[in-house]
């Protein structure tokens, strides 16, 4: 089993990663920091399990080089668990790469990272709503200060591939 | 009145209209899309990028790229 | 597979069902994010900053090098290896690892500082320990405050018109200011454009024209009234050179595109940890390749196949570029370590005006080993062809400044 971190540039993908892995990649106030993938392990359930940081990337069509290597990560990575990094701050559009991730039939397991960014930005996220819809675990997270991060690591095992037909269902006319 | 996002002026807020052709897929994931509100922030001199607030996010975009989204403008 | 449009359509049913946007207050971290990218106050607020940047840089690298390593170093490490080291001036050994001394009225002398003794002990640590760590990590330090702020997208933005001029766009900041501290990880960086002529572009003009800490740091220590100039060449290099390339290679530009964070008080964790990561890696890059060009140049001394390099390339470097022809030790320092060869520059005897031309040369005509080590693999083979092309237009440019000597009069 493997894991992949995705995620727009810049939402705290490394942050998450070192937490996970313990490892000491860079990480910065600014898109594109992360150029390369980069291999860690963590232990699961007394299992080691390889974690993958990816470049950050705004959608499955890459616009440059970094972009490129996210996704040809995901293409390569076929049988990957993927944790969707999205900042809850900027949901909406973080729902898209997810929803691009999740159509191409990976299971995925979401992050809401910057959770108090988006408190103080007086947005508010019925997340077991959220997780009804898109039939996934949804976890409210703070990586620089690893709130959420064990509910993360102890419901990676719920991660399932979900039908779009079902969330679409789900969501109601 | 529709003008192109290039044209909006210092805080004027409007609403994106259209997206010529083979842009919409780049700009789809960073929010930007029909639809969607906008505001202007700045223009830098000299045919430099604009930045735009989109859902209380900052985004810049080059010029020739901000004249291919059309915009109704609202204020 | 959903289309753009019904993807959207679907996150905003999502949305209105689980996401509520309360009334946002602007706060005063916003006002500061917006002034520092809009033009009338933004450029004034990046001239400070990137001037504060300079001088501290300069301010802290001389009080650490000039207050305490030199004192070290000069006063007491090189005496006492002089005096414990077996051998002595005459010595092959002792050339190569401590002092290789020099003449003086038809004599040979002990060198009296590290910088011209020329040893692997002694200027082989001197350089990379006494000079050059002081201004990385103060490099480092600041850099690592920048990005963590969040002020690169910002620089990118107000950049981005004068960029754009050269086929690159304002991101193209990010890989530059990252290059001013060690240029390898600055060619990784170039992943951020978008396209093979923007990275092909970016990659040649840091190869060439970005000086990096370890050489910042070293010029500072040397030649601190004329860096100013060495830096004013190379830049007006990557710009020349810059919109020549924009010109002959093939291939689209894309505009900026890039979303601007909001601004962050920096950790000291992370800042903490960042400048570790950077300064113990540039302590791995450069010790070893600082004392292995000190040796390959010992060595090329000794065996005496240095002076026939200087005598057979002394047409091309005194008349066409108007540099004495020893300074062909250092040109040979440069393919291992650019802060090695200025200091080994620096003890050469020269006038004020050679001395700005061979830093730049020594800068500009070769990106040191490891850059191109990067360079090779990222940019593939591609890059080896124009490669030649490059060496013939630094010598153009080399013989370019030359003539701007000898116009103003002075060489
Ligand atoms: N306030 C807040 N800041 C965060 C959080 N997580 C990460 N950050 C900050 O967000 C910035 C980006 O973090 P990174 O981990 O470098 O982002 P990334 O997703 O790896 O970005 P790329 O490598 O560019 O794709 C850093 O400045 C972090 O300190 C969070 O939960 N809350
Ligand atoms: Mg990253």
């Amino acid at each position: 089993m493997k894991i992949l971190l995705m995620g727009h540039p810049n939402v705290g993908k490394s942050v998450f990663f070192n937490r996970l892995t313990g490892s000491n990649v860079i990480e910065s106030n600014y898109p594109g920091t992360t150029v390369d993938y980069t291999k860690g392990y963590m232990v699961l359930e007394n299992r080691d399990i390889e974690v993958i940081d990816v470049p950050g990337t705004f959608s499955l069509e890459p616009k440059d080089k970094a972009e490129e290597v996210a996704v040809k990560m995901l293409e390569e990575e076929k049988d990957a668990i993927v944790v969707c990094v999205i900042d809850a701050s900027k949901i909406e559009r973080g729902l898209y790469l997810t929803l691009e991730i999740i159509e191409k039939g990976y299971p995925v397991i979401i992050a809401l990272n910057m959770w108090d960014v988006a408190k103080d930005k007086n947005i508010e996220i019925d997340v077991k709503n959220l997780e009804k819809i898109l039939e996934v675990p949804v976890i409210p997270t703070v990586a620089i200060s690893g709130e959420g991060i064990k509910e993360v690591v102890s419901r990676i095992k719920e991660a399932k591939p979900v039908k779009i037909k079902n969330i679409i269902k789900n969501v109601g006319g | 009145m529709d003008k192109k996002l290039s044209e909006m002026r210092y805080g004027e807020e409007g609403v994106v209209k259209s997206i010529e052709g083979d842009l919409r897929n780049k700009v789809a994931g960073m929010g930007i899309r029909v639809g969607k509100k906008i505001k202007m922030i700045t223009k830098q001199p000299i045919k430099g990028p604009v930045v735009v607030l989109v859902d209380e996010y900052r985004t810049s975009l080059g010029l020739g790229i901000a004249d291919k989204i059309i915009i109704e403008v609202r204020k | 597979m959903l289309s753009i449009d019904e993807r959207w359509d679907l996150i905003d049913k999502i949305s209105k069902k689980t996401v509520k946007f309360g009334k946002y207050k602007h706060t005063l971290k916003d006002a500061v994010g917006e002034l520092t990218v809009k033009p009338l106050t933004g450029i004034p607020v990046a001239v400070a900053v990137l001037y504060g940047f300079w001088s501290v840089f300069s301010s802290f690298a001389g009080f650490c090098t000039d207050g305490f390593l030199v004192k070290i170093f000069d006063g007491y490490w090189l005496p006492w290896l002089q005096n414990i080291f077996p051998g002595g001036l005459h010595n092959w050994l002792y050339n190569l690892m401590v002092d290789a001394g020099h003449i003086e009225n038809g004599v040979l002398v002990p060198s009296d500082n590290c910088f011209e003794a020329f040893g692997v002990l002694t200027s082989g640590l001197f350089v990379p320990f006494g000079v050059v760590l002081p201004a990385v990590f103060i490099f480092y330090l600041m850099m690592t405050l920048l990005e963590d702020i969040g002020y690169l997208p910002r620089l990118a933005v107000l950049i981005d018109t004068v960029l754009h001029k050269i086929g690159l766009h304002g991101y193209a900041i990010v890989p530059t200011i990252l290059g001013f501290g060690c240029n390898v990880p600055a060619v990784t960086a170039t992943r951020i454009l978008e396209t093979k002529k923007q990275r092909f572009m970016m990659m040649t003009l840091l190869g060439i024209f970005i000086p990096c800490g370890a050489q910042l740091g070293i010029m500072e220590e040397v030649i601190p009234d004329t860096m100013g100039f060495v830096i004013l060449y190379l830049l007006f290099g990557y710009f020349v050179f810059g919109f020549i390339l924009n010109k002959i290679i093939p291939g689209k530009s894309p505009e900026i595109l890039i979303d601007i964070p909001p601004y962050q008080r920096p950790t000291i964790h992370n800042v903490r940890k960042k400048v570790w990561i950077r300064v113990s890696g540039f302590l791995k890059v450069a010790v070893p390749f600082v004392i292995l060009g000190c040796l390959i140049v010992g060595v090329m001394y000794i065996t005496g196949f240095m002076d026939w390099l200087a005598n057979a390339l002394s047409p091309l470097l005194t008349n066409w570029f108007g540099v004495p022809k020893e300074t062909v030790g250092p040109l040979v320092a440069a393919f291992m370590r650019k802060d090695l060869a200025v200091a080994q520059l620096s003890a050469i005897e020269m006038t004020k005006y050679q001395m700005i031309t061979s830093v730049v040369l020594v800068s500009i005509y070769f990106p040191c080993l490891a850059t191109f080590i990067m360079i090779l693999k990222e940019g593939g083979k591609e890059l080896l062809g124009s490669l030649a092309a490059l060496v013939a237009s630094v010598f153009i440019f080399g013989g370019l400044i030359h003539l701007i000597w000898i116009l103003l009069g002075v060489a």
